[in-house]
């Protein structure tokens, strides 16, 4: 007696003597008793919500755990075409944010980063992506730093014609000053190369407001991105009594870049709590002065101070190292005078003095009575950059940055956009990055006749939302570090990581809102409501729910690891 | 973000269906309640045996809510005992098999009522004449289907309709059968107790028992969101929680001697176990007595992790912690 269990209900044949031939369950549409229906939710993960270049993280992630890293950089580079570089650089908001540090340790995710940057360069892998249909419209960017670099390629990648204008005859902006220990020139050279080489018109020299005008471009180019970072000086003076050798940190760091030596000093006070004043300072001692001084009003970064005050802005693994390779922080301290005999300073005097924020704005005191005298040869400003005016004056107005409509052109433009250091809110490689790739999806917006609405940030899953039933600690990995030589000289300090431990690394991930493919929801459900497919096109997970016969219970949304599934009302 | 409403008209599920990669006992389209524990039980237990395998089972929920007439949510095949009998059943057809020279594996289900208590006498009896069945009790430690009585598994402390909870008890005065150390005295090959919230560990145990042969005993920890009063939601968190206690100890016996046991990694207090529980909530009250005999619960789970030595020393990939972690692009089930 054959027993066939796909009959519809209308078949089930009762027999003579009342015994009936049994019809499968599933005619029986247990979904009818649902309140909610779980659905499949990728949900943005707090580590993507804080990276400033908004990259997918745990998709790449996921990818490097699963041994395909070349899949795992081509999901980094839809983001980022600097990873290399970011790895190395970038003081990773994305660590802090991750779920993971709420329950063991953070994932090391520049390690991870950095390891695909390098990978792909020693690979020769051509960046994914370029290869769509190429649109006639051009579009000029004014500064190939990250910013600029990042707009060209994300522009590119839309298939637009770009041209890149660039001042200095190198692309790769103040990146390029970054030093050797941190982020080796060739390095940065290769990643730039790479993106130049994506089908940018490269103009080095070429100087807006110099060589070009805005109107020009206005004239030549159907939208303009203005990415120029911040590359005056600013004015820096203690009662206008300044010596007549003034150098500014900004102009060292170039100096040693192009030139390759620097003044030698027995003792150099370098003014500033940003990255320039701390890289000049471990430069200057790597190059041979005698004893380097920072002097700043702020207090040391990273550390968790309650007071309020004002931290240095320079990232706080760097200072921490400054201080380990002999650079001497004075931080609440201000230079009050300047003592100069002729025209070369002797000393300082140094005040006691705070930064305090008060709502967005710091505030600087210092306090008389306070005053040690401090002898030196060299006093070095690195007290922050203003953008350069020549050319965009009237952008500017007055102010010294470049003000962004929400939609992301320059306040009072339709056509012209910018992004990075030149605009509040940059700071950072990473940020300049991401602006880049803001500014090319608003231009093709615009391009493409759409209304320009302003983006809505992330809202990343919470914690909460995981299930942490389902991990186990797990010990990190940990960037190991080169000492002696290293700290004396030019050589890169931190290493990339070797592929198994980063990989296994990569694995600690949650994959927070993400589909870890790892079966819970298929196998847990007691109604076998969620079917495995094989990839069905359009659906980005491997699993359906079936709701002829999902009941609503719940159990798959609570067990799923990841956050992945969502309960919603039926509709 | 975007919602993926996950079955786009143009996916077949009857298709899907038929090219799941994994064996299923039981189909859709059951009457079990929302987030039923001893469905999801049954299901992992016949994805571990199946599908050469022939059912005996015991009334209860299982039974019921498999065959609402003239359907049936069975794959293999299967046959309805009385609610006593099912032991003495499976022995029959296991016999039959054996006189015709066929290898199919017997499997004898029954609930908690059906085991600790009316099935008793017929399973001792089977595991006594040494019968080549497998017999799972689908433990939701009470009688489920006829609305929530008390049975011999029923846990101290808990509420059920004829265990109530007032001023002069607090749910359930009597102890929660030793059922394992009866099983024990009966020196069967195999006996193991696993939880639906360690699918992995009960998979192996079903493979481990039909791997002997003689008569093999599997106690499986299955919640009742009915009967338990927790949110359907909570049924595999909520047995994580009776194993993480120790009110449930996960345990294997070969030849009634415990070889096996699952360490608990991070053990919990009772009174988490209780929280989302209906049947226990009357213990978290601020009365003496609902603060008595929540102790006495936790000493009872203390108990248990004293005699079976439940505590981890260290963590591993067996323990409560380690026996359950995902493992990215599926396969962690085995
Ligand atoms: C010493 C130092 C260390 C740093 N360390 C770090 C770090 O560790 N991590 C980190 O994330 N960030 C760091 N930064 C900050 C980081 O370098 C910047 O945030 C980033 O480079 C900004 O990118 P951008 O593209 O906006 O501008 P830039 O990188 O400054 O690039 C602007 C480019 O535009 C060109 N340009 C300017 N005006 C014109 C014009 N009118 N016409 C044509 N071209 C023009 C410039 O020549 C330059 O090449 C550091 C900065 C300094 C100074
Ligand atoms: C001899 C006999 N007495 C009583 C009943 C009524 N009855 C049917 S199922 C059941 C309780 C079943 O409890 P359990 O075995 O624990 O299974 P559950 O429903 O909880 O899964 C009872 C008392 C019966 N069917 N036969
Ligand atoms: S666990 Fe993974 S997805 Fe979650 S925040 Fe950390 S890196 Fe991102
Ligand atoms: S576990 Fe199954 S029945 Fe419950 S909500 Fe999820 S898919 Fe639906
Ligand atoms: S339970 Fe696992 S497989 Fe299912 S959605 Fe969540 S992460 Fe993906
Ligand atoms: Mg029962």
């Amino acid at each position: 007696m054959g027993i066939d269990k796909e009959r519809p209900a209308s078949s089930v044949r009762v027999n003579a003597g009342g015994f009936a031939l049994p019809g499968t369950s599933r005619m029986n549409h247990t979904g009818s008793w649902r309140l909610e229906r779980p659905l499949y939710v990728t949900s943005p993960s707090p580590c993507h919500g804080a990276c400033p270049a908004h990259e997918e993280i745990p998709v790449y992630l996921d990818h490097l755990a699963m041994d395909r890293p070349r899949q795992a950089w081509e999901a980094l580079v839809a983001a980022n075409p600097l990873p290399a570089v970011t790895g190395r650089v970038c003081p990773h908001p994305c660590e802090t944010a991750c779920h993971r540090g709420s329950y063991d340790t953070a994932v090391s995710i520049h390690s991870a980063e950095r390891f695909l940057g390098d990978m792909a360069l020693r690979e020769g892998w051509p960046y994914p992506g370029l290869d769509g249909d190429q649109r006639e419209e051009a579009v000029a960017v004014v500064g190939a730093g990250p910013s600029g670099l990042s707009c060209a390629y994300h522009l590119r990648r839309v298939g637009y014609r770009v041209t890149l204008f660039e001042a200095l005859p190198e692309a790769g902006g103040t990146c390029r000053i970054i030093p050797d220990y941190r982020l080796p020139a060739e390095i940065l050279s290769r990643e730039v190369e790479r993106i130049l080489a994506t089908g940018i018109d490269f103009r080095p020299g070429q100087k807006l407001g110099r060589e070009i005008s805005l109107e020009e471009l206005e004239e030549g180019f159907s939208a303009v991105f203005l990415a120029p970072g911040r590359q005056k000086n600013r004015i820096y003076s203690v009662d206008h009594a300044l010596p007549g050798d003034l150098h500014h940190g900004l102009d060292l760091l170039w100096e040693w870049r192009n030139v390759g030596s620097l003044p030698r000093w027995d003792r150099a006070v370098v003014v500033g709590g940003g990255n320039t004043a701390v890289d000049l300072a471990r430069t200057l001692l790597r190059t041979g002065s005698r004893e380097v001084h920072v002097v700043t009003d702020e207090e040391l970064p990273g550390l968790p101070s309650p007071t309020g005050r004002g931290a240095m802005p320079a990232i706080a693994r760097e200072v921490a190292m400054a201080l380990e390779e002999g650079v001497r922080i004075h931080t609440g301290r201000r230079i009050g005078r300047l003592i100069l005999r002729e025209e070369r300073v002797i000393a300082v005097e140094l005040l006691h003095a705070l930064k305090e924020i008060e709502g967005q704005t710091p505030v600087h005191r210092a306090f008389s009575g306070t005053e040690t005298i401090l002898e030196t040869d060299a006093v070095i400003p690195a007290v922050g950059q203003e953008v350069d005016p020549a050319g965009i004056e009237r952008l500017l107005g007055n102010r010294t940055f470049l003000s962004l409509l929400p939609t992301g052109q320059v306040e009072g433009e339709t056509r012209i956009f910018a992004g990075g250091d030149a605009c509040p809110g940059g700071g950072i490689v990473s940020q300049a990055v991401g602006s880049g790739h803001h500014g090319a999806r608003r231009i093709d917006a615009l391009l493409r006749q759409k209304t320009l609405s302003p983006e809505s940030p992330p809202s990343p899953i919470p914690f909460t939302s995981l299930n942490l039933a389902y991990f186990e600690e797990r010990p990190a990995y940990v960037p190991r570090e080169r000492h002696g030589e290293a700290r004396t000289g030019f050589s890169e300090i931190e290493t990339t990581g070797p592929a198994d431990e980063i990989r296994t690394e990569a694995d600690r991930c949650f994959s927070c809102g993400h589909c870890l493919e790892c079966d819970n929801c298929w196998t847990l459900c007691p109604d076998g409501a969620v079917l495995r497919t094989a990839g069905i096109p359009g659906i980005p997970v491997p699993y359906v729910f079936d709701y002829d016969y999902c009941k609503g219970c719940g159990l798959c949304a609570q067990e799923c690891p990841s956050g992945h599934i969502r309960m919603s009302p039926e509709p | 973000m975007t919602p993926i409403g996950s079955r786009p008209p143009s996916v077949d599920t009857t298709a899907l269906r038929k090219v799941q990669p994994r064996f299923s006992g039981i189909e859709s389209g059951h009457g079990a309640c929302q987030g039923c524990g001893q469905a999801l039980a049954a299901r992992l237990v016949l994805e571990a045996a199946g599908p050469d395998v022939i059912v005996a089972n015991a009334t209860g929920c299982l039974e019921i809510f498999t065959t609402p007439w003239p359907q049936s949510a069975w794959t293999v095949p299967w046959i309805h005992s009385l609610f006593e009998n099912a032991a003495a059943v499976a022995a029959g057809i296991e016999v039959a098999l054996r006189a015709q020279g066929r290898t199919t594996r017997v499997l004898a289900f029954a609930g908690d009522g059906g085991t600790f208590d009316i099935g008793f006498q017929a399973l001792s009896g089977m595991l006594e004449r040494n019968h080549d069945v497998l017999f799972v009790c689908f433990d939701n430690e009470a009688y489920m289907n006829t609305g929530v009585q008390r049975s011999g598994s029923t846990p101290h402390g808990a509420w059920t309709n004829t265990s109530p909870a007032g001023r002069v008890r607090q749910g359930k005065r009597h102890f929660k059968k030793d059922l394992l150390a009866i099983i024990a005295a009966h020196g069967i090959p195999y006996a193991a107790t696993a939880s639906v919230a360690y699918p992995s560990d009960l998979r192996a145990k079903v493979r481990r028992a039909l791997d002997v042969s003689g008569p093999s005993f599997l106690l499986l920890h299955s919640p009742c969101p009915l009967g338990w009063g927790h949110d359907s939601a909570l049924t595999i968190s909520v047995d994580r929680l009776a194993v993480e206690t120790g009110l449930f100890p996960i345990l294997e016996m070969e030849r009634g001697h415990v070889v096996g046991s699952m360490k608990i990694r991070n053990p919990r207090p009772v009174h988490e176990y209780a929280l989302p529980q209906f049947r226990f909530r009357h213990l978290l009250a601020e009365t003496p007595e609902a603060r008595e005999e929540l102790e006495h619960l936790q000493a009872l789970a203390d108990a248990n992790i004293e005699r079976y030595g439940l505590l981890s020393d260290a963590p591993g990939p067996r323990d409560s912690g380690g026996a359950d972690t995902v493992r990215r692009g599926g396969s962690r089930w085995g």
